[in-house]
């Protein structure tokens, strides 16, 4: 599936790595780069989804991500899915068309995903390498995809280091929490979850400073969320999500609250959490 | 290359001193800012103005004695500051001269170590750095010399390993070819894994290696002679703070810090010199209203978007670069204690 391919593919493309950096010296983006140049998109719409045609900008899915990303490395996107679009979704993709490796996310909804009612979203941070649009394209029930844009100024995202404490980053590794917020009324038709894993998701460019060589990818692959037998969603990842991966969706809202979550990284390393329960780390 | 460096000396006392250090932080963003930096100055009885060069000038106070100080702009960095946005010091001991950071490119180091000439022509033995960040560092490359070593906390290396490439570039980008020229990633040569004392002839030098707080490699330098610390960016005064490490590490190190007994102390941004604890106040009272903010936003189940755009806001207005950097901030508290 040219989806996966375009996730975990390194491509050439020449990476223009400025910025990052911390304190005192905290790099703002001054230079130009703009939207106009070199447009990525007629290639990677051709490599992620063939001939398809795609709907831009009917407002079944809205994107919401900093116009300026303060921290490249820890950029905030929310894809909203309005009430008025009906049934459930398929699937939704994350794009950011300048990063190494472009697709973000690639996510395939199941039954406990429920089928609207309310405003559906799907937030997780990513790393953003240089300007570039950032992409939400979801399929709906009637197999018709949808997309939207929004252009983000941001640079240095995938080279800035993992972790701040380069000695606490691999000290938790696998740490999960699975959180469900109740919602403020009972009969409400989706409620939402957050799931948080301790891990550094190195991309392959960030330097290892003893050697001097890129410290090898290392970064979750797939997550799969249930609730009790019924899936909500699984999501293959690549590696412009940000450390400590985090995702924050809705789903059905129904009496039985209780989430599992498994996600497994490059290693393989399987990682495991629940709602409610201390995370668990398995071989 | 510098020309002859001029020295003027101006000698002052009482409140006239503290006029003058007032009209010196010229770029202090408020009255206040200068009161807190004026407060500190009953010490010092010299400030001294380097002319380092036809074109370009460093202004030092003399904080205590053998102590000198320049404050660096509350600006990013740029062609016509050439990096020199951080405070830089020396130490002159009987035999030799310590540096306490370089600034932000080789010319700009070029000036400060001209500057020094013009105070001593004393061997500089050691070039400390507090930290890593590009403005405290990049000027390390015009130190080089055959006994002269290059100081910092034991992961000063690998933090600065690990982004050398990155501050190069985005130091070259900010600050253009001719003001970057000659910038290097100079990485440390004397190692400092917990504590260390240098001696620069009748004079010694202690540093302390702290816990992940601004950074992961922040160094507290003191001048044991005259009871100055140099708290590199531990302490931001005018200057937002920035959050390159870890906010419960830091609000921790500054409670630590206040029990000090009454002390001089140079802060990496703000005034040549302030007065423990009162200089930490502000810096306390911003990031405790940060993680107090950022806190219950997550207790809340708000997302780290919506604390970007409200946490902190009431700091707005009472710091220089609070736009440039306070979001950023948010976002690394956020990220940090949303695992608490």
């Amino acid at each position: 599936m040219g989806l996966r391919r375009a996730m975990h593919k390194y491509s050439s493309r020449p990476i223009f790595a400025i910025a990052a950096g911390g304190g005192g010296a905290l790099v703002a983006l001054s230079f130009s780069a703009n939207a106009a140049d070199d447009d990525m998109w007629p290639s990677l719409q051709k490599e992620v989804y063939g001939t398809r045609p795609i709907i831009e900008n009917d407002g079944a899915v809205l994107i919401d991500a900093p116009e300026r990303a303060e921290d490249p490395a820890v950029v905030p996107i929310t894809i909203r899915v309005p009430p008025s679009v009906k049934g459930p979704l398929k699937s939704m993709a994350l794009i950011i068309d300048k990063n190494p490796a472009p697709v973000a996310a690639d996510i395939t909804f199941g039954p406990a995903a429920g089928d609207g009612g309310g405003e559906r979203r799907m937030t997780t941070r990513v790393r953003i390498d240089t300007y570039s649009y950032v992409r939400a394209v979801i399929e709906t029930e009637d197999g018709a995809l949808h997309m939207v844009k929004t252009f983000v100024k941001a640079s240095g995202g995938c080279s800035a280091p993992a972790s701040k404490d380069a000695d606490g980053e691999t000290a938790d590794l696998g740490r999960m929490q699975v959180r469900s917020f109740d919602p403020a009324l009972p009969t409400t038709p989706l409620r939402e979850a957050v799931i948080m894993i301790k891990h550094p998701n190195t991309n392959g460019m960030q330097m290892d400073p003893i050697s001097r060589g890129y410290i090898p990818a290392r970064f979750i692959k797939d997550i799969e969320v249930k609730r009790g037998d019924d899936l909500v969603f699984r999501a293959k990842t690549g590696i412009s999500i940000a450390a400590n991966p985090h995702f924050r969706f809705t789903y059905r809202n129904t009496d039985d609250k209780g989430l599992s979550v498994t996600a497994n990284d490059t290693e393989p390393t399987t990682f495991t959490g629940a709602s409610g329960q201390a995370a668990a780390l398995s071989q | 290359m510098c020309t002859p460096a001029q020295l003027q000396m101006i000698t002052r006392s009482g409140e006239e001193e503290t006029e003058a250090i007032a009209r010196v932080l010229k770029r202090s963003v408020s009255r206040r800012s200068v009161l807190t930096g004026a407060l500190a100055f009953s010490v010092s009885s010299i400030v001294t103005r380097v002319a380092a060069s036809a074109a370009t000038s460093m202004d030092f106070a003399e904080v205590a004695a053998g102590v000198f100080v320049h404050q660096g702009r509350y600006e990013l960095q740029s062609p016509q500051n050439r990096g020199d946005m951080a405070n830089a010091s020396f130490i002159v001991g009987d035999d030799a001269v310590a540096v306490i950071d370089t600034l932000g490119s080789a010319k700009a180091g070029a000036d400060l170590l001209a500057a020094i000439r013009a105070v001593t022509d004393k061997p500089i033995r050691y070039v400390i750095n507090t930290h890593m960040h590009p403005d405290h560092v990049l000027g390390n490359g015009a130190f080089k010399a055959d006994g002269t070593a290059f100081v910092g906390h034991h992961k000063l290396a690998r933090g600065l390993a690990a982004r050398a490439d990155t501050y190069l570039a985005s130091s070259k980008n900010m600050l253009g070819d001719d003001a970057f020229a000659g910038s290097e990633i100079v990485l440390p040569t004397l190692s400092v894994d917990d504590k260390m004392t240098l001696d620069l002839g009748g004079r010694e030098v202690v540093l302390e290696a702290q816990s992940v707080a601004h950074t992961d490699n922040d160094l507290i330098v003191t001048d044991a002679k005259t009871g100055t610390i140099f708290l590199g960016d531990l302490l931001f005064s005018g200057h937002v703070p920035t959050l390159d490490g870890s906010l419960r590490g830091w609000l921790s190190l500054i409670d630590q810090l206040e029990r000090h007994a009454l002390a001089r102390v140079v802060p990496g941004h703000g005034p040549h010199a302030m007065q423990l604890p009162a200089a930490l106040g502000d810096e306390k009272r911003y990031w405790s209203t940060v993680a107090g903010d950022v806190r219950k936003l997550i207790a809340e189940g708000q997302t780290l978007s919506e604390a970007t755009k409200t946490a902190g806001q009431s700091e707005r207005g009472k710091w220089a670069m609070f736009d440039q950097y306070h979001v950023r901030n948010v976002t690394a508290a956020f990220a940090e204690l949303e695992w608490e």
